[in-house]
């Protein structure tokens, strides 16, 4: 779920194309996409972006709004349902940790649990995979937009095993 | 496989890597947390018994506040438990209550002081209220019931006197809930434990204010607040099964009387 943005102004070319290489994978499909697969699957990632806006706090709902697109697209072409496949398994690997946030922060309120060092570094733990991931979001909604495909560091792997051509 | 499966193995480590690394760090200092939470518990603490010195009578005859004082300082010293954080106040009531108010502010009414047949019978309901604010128990059953939001409000002094009245009513007449109270009592059991008091009059008197509350409902406020009694009392006694602790001594029984006959006076008045 690890990937890095498109543009680090400053960096060396050499360091953004080895992060490039290992945590997120531009590489060719092994078709070239339509105009119109690439903007379906560039709106999965799309979709995943604005419920995780409007779900925050509720985790769950992510994972809901990317279900219901993957459902809407199981039957598209293979490029489209391996993007929103990618899409839906990236919330759903982040589904436990967030979970756990959350229900950590509702027994602090409703339960003699107190608030401790250990939950605020869970916390700011969270908000940095979060970001990392809303990032790497919004990174592939444009790539893929390109017509260009994009494979996530673990995801993509499991992508590959789940959606078969 | 075995690369998705390298890969999950290392992003996983490096998440617990970056919470365990963030773990070392002191967030409740840094982010003042720790004082903030204390100050806002303090205000409400100070505020409630504010309104309750101005509604009910304080006792502050040293002649009945010293051997009470004197019982609370004994549980304390025992148990490593900062005596001066805690502030005691006697109030002149029939009722048969006591209950901690945010802040440290543990309140005893007279009632329940008259109806203790002897001292360790005290020192288990000093116990076992000293447990609930040493447990963080108040403020939680506090949120729980008024809100976080009207606490706030009420620490930062826009509060209205009706909000905090009924706010004074629950957490003095209304139930903790079960396992907030069974750990309040086996809490008290270990303090009482340490300070060499044997606990076993400490489950007669919950066991025989059971009983009395079928006929004086209203009064046995401290039994009604704190819900299936019998079997409470039963968790204590099979806690403390095969321990053995020293007698009351004959100096502490006599003070213990005293202050009772005073207690009585004050409330024949």
């Amino acid at each position: 779920m690890d990937c890095n943005t498109t543009d680090f102004a400053g960096y060396p070319e050499l360091d953004l194309e080895h992060i490039q290489r290992t945590m997120i994978d531009t590489s060719t499909f092994h078709y070239q996409p339509t105009d119109h697969e690439a903007e379906k699957a560039s709106n999965s990632y799309v979709m995943s972006m604005i419920a995780i806006m409007g779900g925050l706090p509720l985790p769950i709902i992510n994972l809901i709004a990317t279900f219901f697109f993957y459902l809407g697209n199981r039957k598209g072409t293979f490029f489209v349902r391996w993007h929103c496949t990618q899409a839906l398994l990236s919330q759903l690997f982040l589904i436990p940790f967030n979970s756990t946030g959350f229900w950590w922060t509702v027994s602090i309120i409703f339960t003699p649990e107190t608030i401790s060092s250990k939950y605020i570094a869970y916390i700011i733990t969270l908000f940095i995979f979060n970001l990392i991931e809303f990032i790497g979001t919004i990174y592939t909604a444009i790539v893929t937009r390109k017509g260009r495909h994009v494979e996530w560091w673990v995801i993509g792997g499991l992508t590959n095993i789940i959606c078969k051509a | 496989m075995k690369k998705i499966l390298t890969e999950l193995v290392v992003t996983m480590v490096v998440i617990f890597a970056v919470w365990l690394g963030l773990s070392q760090l002191d967030w409740m200092k840094l982010f003042n947390i720790r004082q903030n939470t204390q100050n806002t518990e303090e205000k409400i603490g100070d505020l409630f018994w504010k309104m309750l010195k101005n509604t009910e009578t304080e006792i502050t005859s040293d002649s009945i506040v010293a051997p009470v004082d004197s019982i609370l300082t004994r549980i304390c010293s025992a148990n490593s438990i900062d005596r001066k954080k805690i502030k005691l106040h006697l109030l002149r009531k029939d009722e048969i209550n006591a209950f901690a108010l945010p802040g440290n502010h543990l309140v005893v009414l007279s009632g329940l002081i008259a109806a203790c047949e002897n001292e360790a019978e005290l020192y288990g309901v000093i116990g076992h209220e000293l447990a609930h604010m040493e447990k963080n128990h108040v403020m939680n059953k506090l949120v729980k019931e008024v809100g976080l939001s009207v606490l706030i409000s009420m620490s930062t002094g826009n509060g209205n006197s009706e909000a905090i009245k009924s706010a004074i009513r629950k957490i003095s007449s209304s139930t903790y809930d079960r396992k907030l109270e069974t750990e309040a009592d086996l809490t008290a059991v270990d303090y009482l434990e340490k300070t060499g008091i044997n606990p076993e009059p400490f489950a007669s008197f919950l066991y025989r204010l059971a009983d009395q509350t079928k006929n004086l409902p209203s009064q046995i406020y401290w039994i009604s607040s704190h819900p299936e009694s019998k079997e409470r009392a039963e968790k204590i006694i099979e806690q403390i099964k095969g321990n053995d602790f020293p007698k009351a001594e004959a100096k502490d029984s006599l003070r213990f009387e005293r202050l009772k006959a005073k207690i009585k006076e004050r409330l024949d008045e």
